[in-house]
């Protein structure tokens, strides 16, 4: 939970954290939707290797009004496309109430060691925030190693 | 050292003319930005350390408020996945 002076200090310091790792992205803003929810969407290119074009991170987080000023994060994608080693991998919560009902868990994560070519659509994960993953995608960026998708359990019954 | 995207802190401890540890307490203590590729091996992005150098790291601030935008469809693009089919109780 939080207000929406708080939200404006998370995006705050989520912001000065990529701009601190040289990334470009225009100044982000706690937005209004018109159903009464607030959020943000960040996204970010990283400097480097920049061959087809430069790594992206994008951040978005939805939260909904939950009374007295409050608010509740109620979806988010955290997203990490590193075109010049032609890999992805995000953390996401949307469409909650179905995966609830089918898999038991509200959230998931996505894991393309080759980007098109995922060998599990979605695999399970657990709940993170943004701080978290922007750690995680920066300690895989531009390391030549594997994202480690074959270690995540997946999800769909068709992989 | 112009054209490596990452630096290691014995690069930046000799552009600096300080001890590696030196370096590393800078990591630790948040004021040179730093990527931990494992728990005792850091990496520092070339732009983080020029902006260091420059001066230019930012602490933060309050974000400004945005206007009325759509909300972001997420996970609008995405087929969801197919639940393993559960075996049907038997029935007695």
């Amino acid at each position: 939970m939080a207000t929406k002076v708080e939200l404006r200090q998370y995006i705050g310091t989520l912001s000065a954290i990529l701009w601190n790792y040289g990334a470009s992205f225009p100044v982000p803003t706690l937005d209004a939707y018109s159903d009464g929810e607030v959020g943000f969407a960040i996204t970010a290119e990283l400097s480097g290797a920049a061959d087809p074009r430069p790594a992206v991170l994008e951040l978005t987080e939805t939260w909904a009004p939950e009374g007295r000023g409050q608010y509740r994060r109620v979806e988010y994608a955290y997203e990490f496309v590193e075109f010049p080693l032609g890999r992805r991998r995000a953390f996401h919560r949307h469409d909650p109430d179905y995966f609830a009902r089918e898999f038991g868990v509200v959230v998931h994560e996505h894991c393309e060691e080759r980007i098109g070519q995922p060998a599990c659509s979605h695999y399970y994960g657990l709940p993170i925030d943004a701080y978290e993953a922007i750690r995680r995608f920066l300690s895989a960026w531009g390391q030549p190693t594997l994202l480690g998708c074959s270690e995540l359990r997946c999800m769909d019954q068709a992989a | 050292m112009q054209n490596k995207p990452f630096l290691s802190p014995a690069d930046v401890a000799r552009e600096l003319g300080i001890s590696a540890s030196t370096v590393l307490r800078l990591i630790h203590a948040g004021d040179l930005p730093a990527i931990a590729i494992s728990a005792r091996i850091y990496r520092i992005p070339a732009a983080s350390f020029e902006l260091f150098k420059a001066g230019r790291i930012r602490q933060p601030e309050m974000a400004p408020l945005g206007g009325v935008k759509p909300r972001p469809q997420i996970g609008r693009d995405e087929l969801l996945p197919v639940a393993p089919k559960r075996p049907l109780a038997r029935a007695r």
